[in-house]
């Protein structure tokens, strides 16, 4: 679905418990097209493969993509928000597909790192998989240059994750935000490197850019996209109010 | 418990048993047997020692044992702690080390693997220096080429399959010359 631009969104159901329900969980996808020379395409959270209720994610992601006149084939850069497998799971399945180079920052590599192994078997026993991730860079603080003229801006937002981040798209004023602030609500913090207070801050930190659109990584009750400058500052008040008080 | 027929084996039958079949052990079977119980004894007391016991208990414990019997044992003891030297993390620990020279009265072989370790680690050094920031360099390269810049970016050598290579060989070369100077103490001739 084309929100606005070159940007695209693949929104994973979840706005009503029934669609949470029949669905499961799985992040909500984000594209900008042809961000790279020769039209390649960069994808934030690429999401999972399959999830807990055995449905195909990448499936849908792709024909979602496709019905957009695109190729998940063509994606040219894999930017991972967090090192959760609901985010990254499909990241190193569409480097095969499309030889597309993969990121995440150094912090949240470094928890993958230490999942891995027994760790990884023990979360397994529970029911979650750790899938495979070898990032071809990592993403700090900074800018991002894609191609001759697209700029993005790299924030650093700790609180869900050690090592989150977020994309921030000035030109279009589009914030991808991961688990860092939902519709009405914010990510967890109880997650092994999760911080409420960095959270706050984090949000603190992202409540002063220019924001038209936030893309949200997940559409837990709410919808994914907060559209619109008054609609994205209330959401920032209405977080500050009812949320962080109990964070 | 052990039965035959009605009759339950009390220890002391098992241990009748058990002498019965030895009388019936060739020589060669025989040593071979004494040889596992030494082993098992020296490795048992490495184990002792590096989990704490004081080396003049060790020193006790094997000066207990038969004099003919306490080369072997020390052979092993050499051997359980020389296992825990890893060249790639710390080259042993001063207590593995001191145990080793104290039982080898092996000094120069000690010294040599200090060295060693001190070796390695400026190889490594050296050898993440020239090729992490070379592999840096192309993979930024290679980005750029890619359309993908910035200060953001942070190319992932560590992890790369290119530097893991190189860092598996240097690991390998320094973990075969430790070796080498292990087997000193498994003939049982420093």
């Amino acid at each position: 679905m084309r929100v606005v631009g070159d940007f695209y969104a693949y929104l994973w159901p979840g706005v009503t418990m029934a669609e949470m329900q029949e669905y499961g969980n799985n992040s909500n996808t984000y594209l900008v097209a042809n961000a790279l020379p020769g039209n390649k395409h960069v994808l934030v959270d690429p999401g999972m493969v399959t999830n807990e209720t055995k449905r195909n994610c990448l499936d849908r992601l792709v024909a979602g993509i496709q019905s957009d006149g695109l190729k998940i084939e063509d994606t040219g850069l894999i930017i991972n928000t967090h090192a959760h497998p609901d985010h990254y799971g499909a990241s190193e399945e569409i480097k095969r597909q499309s030889g597309a180079q993969v990121a995440i920052s150094a912090g949240d590599d470094d928890f993958l790192k230490l999942m891995s192994g027994e760790m990884a078997e023990a979360i397994k026993q529970m029911g979650f998989d750790m899938p495979e991730l070898n990032p071809d860079f990592y993403l700090s603080e900074g800018e991002l240059r894609l191609g001759q003229d697209l700029v993005a801006t790299i924030i650093l937002t700790p609180g869900h994750s050690a090592g989150h981040i977020g994309v921030y798209w000035p030109d279009a004023k589009v914030f991808m935000g991961g688990d860092l602030i939902f519709s009405g609500s914010t990510g967890r913090v109880d997650i092994p490197g999760g911080s409420a207070q960095m959270l706050k801050e984090s949000i603190e930190r992202v409540a002063l850019l220019d924001i038209e659109y936030i893309f949200t990584g997940h559409q837990y009750g709410s919808p994914g996209i907060i559209q619109g400058r008054d609609e994205v500052q209330r959401n920032f008040d209405i977080i500050r109010r009812s949320i962080f008080p109990y964070l | 418990m052990s039965g035959d027929g009605d009759k339950i084996k009390s220890a002391l039958d098992i241990a009748m048993e058990k002498a019965d079949r030895l009388g019936a052990l060739s020589e060669g079977e025989k040593q071979r047997l004494k040889e596992e119980e030494l082993e098992a004894a020296g490795e048992a007391l490495a184990k002792r020692y590096l989990g704490g016991l004081p080396l003049g208990d060790v020193e006790a414990e094997v000066a207990g044992r038969d004099e003919e019997h306490r080369a072997t044992i020390i052979r092993h003891l050499l051997a359980g702690l020389a296992d825990t030297i890893d060249i790639t993390q710390d080259g042993g620990s001063d207590r593995t080390l001191a145990a080793i020279e104290h039982f080898s009265g092996d000094r120069e072989a000690v010294q040599g693997i200090r060295a060693l370790f001190g070796e390695y680690l400026a190889a490594a050094d050296g050898a993440s220096h020239g090729n992490l920031d070379a592999m840096a360099e192309g993979k930024r390269k290679e980005l750029e080429s890619k359309g993908i810049s910035g200060s953001a970016v942070k190319p992932a050598t560590e992890t790369s399959p290119e530097w893991l290579r190189v860092k598996e060989g240097l690991e390998a070369e320094y973990q075969d010359r430790l070796a080498a100077i292990k087997a000193r103490w498994a003939s049982g001739s420093p």
